[in-house]
């Protein structure tokens, strides 16, 4: 996208959208006896709204590019989903330790040292949470 | 003299040895927080939210709203010796960076300290005195006049925050529209769960405020890869008497203007300290210095930061409607410990509410002792690297989103609201709206829903009461005066293009 404006205005109208068609998948009601449907259909009708209007005014402000790096977010969000999926599967402390060898990545210089460091600080401090405050976690 | 008994009984709860460490606990968490880029104020009571499930009510409360206040002060110091503010402290910026770079740090920080306290305990007197009586105003609130004071908050805090009212009052309503998630409570139908059988509880809010506030923070410091040089100058704290005069008037000011829009709906501490400042530019003494490093710049706007920030919780407490996003997020910490914030809370809990007022003193002084002398050593966290830091917040954010119900859907949950709050936040979408639509959404729902019922699927009761008339009355204005503004200034860019082409 060229326009930060316009592409403002475009998914503000496509979550409004997705949610307005939603809910007229349930019972709308009448105004005396609402229905589930009728309050999300009001609110996602007047961000539609907003959200076209915002597209209109896109045409008559000046152009902002939108500055979006790919490579961060990537790196940060699969070390969280990795993070969980490892906690689920084996235990916590193999997770921290990929979350933190993962999410090292967006740092440079990457140095291995200073990674297995921070991660011996977090587990201990997991270990404390779980031992002194009896936070409930499947460390192992 | 009813006001004396009310904080001489507050004092009395707030003082128990447990308490006093809750309240210092705060003060530290949230003077480090402030002091750190990449977790605000909402991300960490977010974070502690979970973690405060075994604490008592009152203490659980006592330290929340410290992490808040503190916040709001670390984050006056960070703009003070490096001109970078991480939640709100902008207006710190000015005046005290120029005292810094004038080799005056220590008296700027000085100053800001002495003033926050005064704003504290001048908005400590307001709150222990507007709370109770602004709640017998609220109990003549209906179900329409709640609808129209929320939207009335929506249309204030989007033009606040993001000062154009069309994108604030859209992420309102996202929020609002997010909020929808789970299971209607009316009809026991599951609405955009998708099928999936943990989203018929509806999403977390820590899921929601550690995903937009937490990761996309920490993505975005991450593109902008700036290294941050640490404060190394000379810290000389003590005034001389005459300097330490031309603090009281200027804070004693901030700290009126700070307590009187700490309560307007859309109010805060943000707004507050550039009122404050606007208003010490007018009036004050010495007003020619002020931009180049004058004590009345630093005082007042951190007197009027500390009065909002404990303001705030009046319409919290005593209508029950949070005001802006960091107190949609404390009502949801009073929800979850099982008190309904509002007129009769106060009444209910008297030991709760007064206990939380005193505590706001004592957690002034706590501020006061942290920050003036040992303020040397707080500026030493700044040595710590960024890619050190990261990895911990991220650590927090884990262990925070498991730990409220032990699930790790809930991780993923988060990581999808990073992705989501890192978009809101390329496209220049503030997220605090959204947090604040999204906690009042169901309770938003509900009203609207039931002054339907009583009065017959009846629209016109929104503007038949007289409250919510004059809510309603207000938000058309300020539309009408939104969209007037915007095709004046679009009619004056079409007007010079067709005269060139002329």
């Amino acid at each position: 996208m060229k326009d930060r404006n316009l592409a403002r205005g475009v998914v503000l109208s496509g979550i409004a959208l997705a949610f307005g068609l939603g809910a007229l998948k349930y019972p709308i009601g009448h105004l005396n006896q609402t229905g589930p449907g009728l309050f999300p259909l009001l609110v996602s009708s007047v961000l539609l709204l907003l959200g076209v209007a915002t597209i209109v005014q896109s045409f008559f402000t000046e152009r902002v590019r939108v500055g979006f790096t790919l490579k961060n977010i990537v790196i940060i969000l699969s070390s969280l989903c990795g993070f969980a999926v490892i906690t689920e599967r084996v235990n916590m402390i193999a997770g921290i330790i990929f979350l933190v060898f993962c999410a090292m990545l967006a740092a440079s210089p990457y140095s291995l040292k200073r990674n297995a460091a921070i991660a011996g600080v977090l587990i201990a401090i997991a270990v404390a949470f779980y031992k002194l405050l009896g936070v409930q976690l499947p460390l192992y | 003299m009813e006001i004396l008994h009310n904080l001489a009984f507050g004092f009395e709860h707030a003082l128990t040895l447990q308490n006093l460490m809750f309240c210092a606990v705060g003060c530290v968490v949230g003077t480090l927080v402030g002091l750190l880029p990449g977790l605000g104020p909402l991300a960490t009571i977010s974070l502690l939210l979970p973690l405060t499930y075994s604490i008592p009510v009152g203490g659980a409360l006592i330290m929340l709203a410290g992490i808040y206040y503190g916040a709001q002060y670390g984050d006056s110091v960070s703009a003070i010796t490096m001109k970078i503010p991480h939640a709100s402290s902008i207006v710190a910026c000015i005046d005290g960076y120029q005292l810094t770079l004038k080799g005056r740090t220590g008296l700027a920080l000085f100053t800001a300290g002495v003033s926050s306290f005064i704003g504290g305990t001048v908005a400590i007197i307001v709150l222990a005195a507007l709370a109770p009586a602004l709640g017998k105003v609220a109990l003549m609130f209906g179900p329409a006049d709640y609808t129209a004071l929320m939207l009335f908050g929506f249309v204030c805090v989007s033009f606040v925050t993001t000062g154009s009212l069309l994108n604030g009052l859209s992420m309102c309503l996202v929020g609002v529209l997010l909020g929808q998630i789970g299971t209607d409570v009316n009809s026991g139908v599951t609405r955009y769960t998708l099928g999936l059988p943990f989203l018929a509880d509806g999403i977390g809010v820590v899921s929601i405020a550690l995903g937009c506030f937490g990761i996309a923070e920490i993505t975005k410091n991450l593109d902008s890869g700036e290294d941050r040089s640490p404060f190394r100058g000379k810290i000389n704290l003590i005034p001389t008497w005459h300097e330490f005069k031309r603090i009281i008037p200027s804070a004693l000011r901030g700290s009126v203007v700070g307590s009187a829009l700490g309560i307007l709906p859309g109010g805060g501490p943000v707004i507050a300290q550039f009122a404050a400042y606007a208003l010490d530019k007018k009036v004050s003494k010495h007003k020619k210095e002020i931009g180049t490093g004058a004590i009345e710049g630093v005082a007042g706007q951190a007197a009027a930061d500390e009065a909002a920030a404990r303001t705030s919780f009046i319409p919290l407490m005593s209508i029950g409607i949070p005001e802006n996003a960091v107190m949609a997020l404390m009502m949801a910490a009073f929800i979850i410990k099982g008190i309904q914030p509002g007129p009769n809370m106060i009444a209910g809990h008297p030991d709760l509410f007064w206990g939380l007022v005193a505590s706001m003193w004592i957690g002034n002084c706590f501020l006061l002792l942290l920050n003036v002398p040992l303020v040397r050593y707080w500026l030493s966290v700044f040595k710590i690297p960024y890619a050190v830091l990261f990895p911990a917040i991220l650590f927090f954010c884990c262990i925070g989103t498991y730990s409220i119900n032990n699930n790790v859907e809930d991780v993923l949950i988060t990581a999808g609201f990073g992705l989501i709050g890192y978009i809101f936040l390329r496209l220049e979408l503030d997220p605090a709206p959204l947090m604040l639509g999204f906690i009042l959404g169901p309770m938003l729902e509900e009203n609207f829903r039931r002054s339907l019922l009583l009065s017959r699927g009846d629209l016109s009761i929104f503007v038949t009461q007289p409250i919510s008339a004059t809510l309603l009355t207000l938000i058309a204005i300020f539309m009408f005066w939104q969209m007037l503004s915007f095709f004046l200034r679009a009619g004056k860019n079409l007007v010079v293009p067709v005269a060139i082409e002329q």
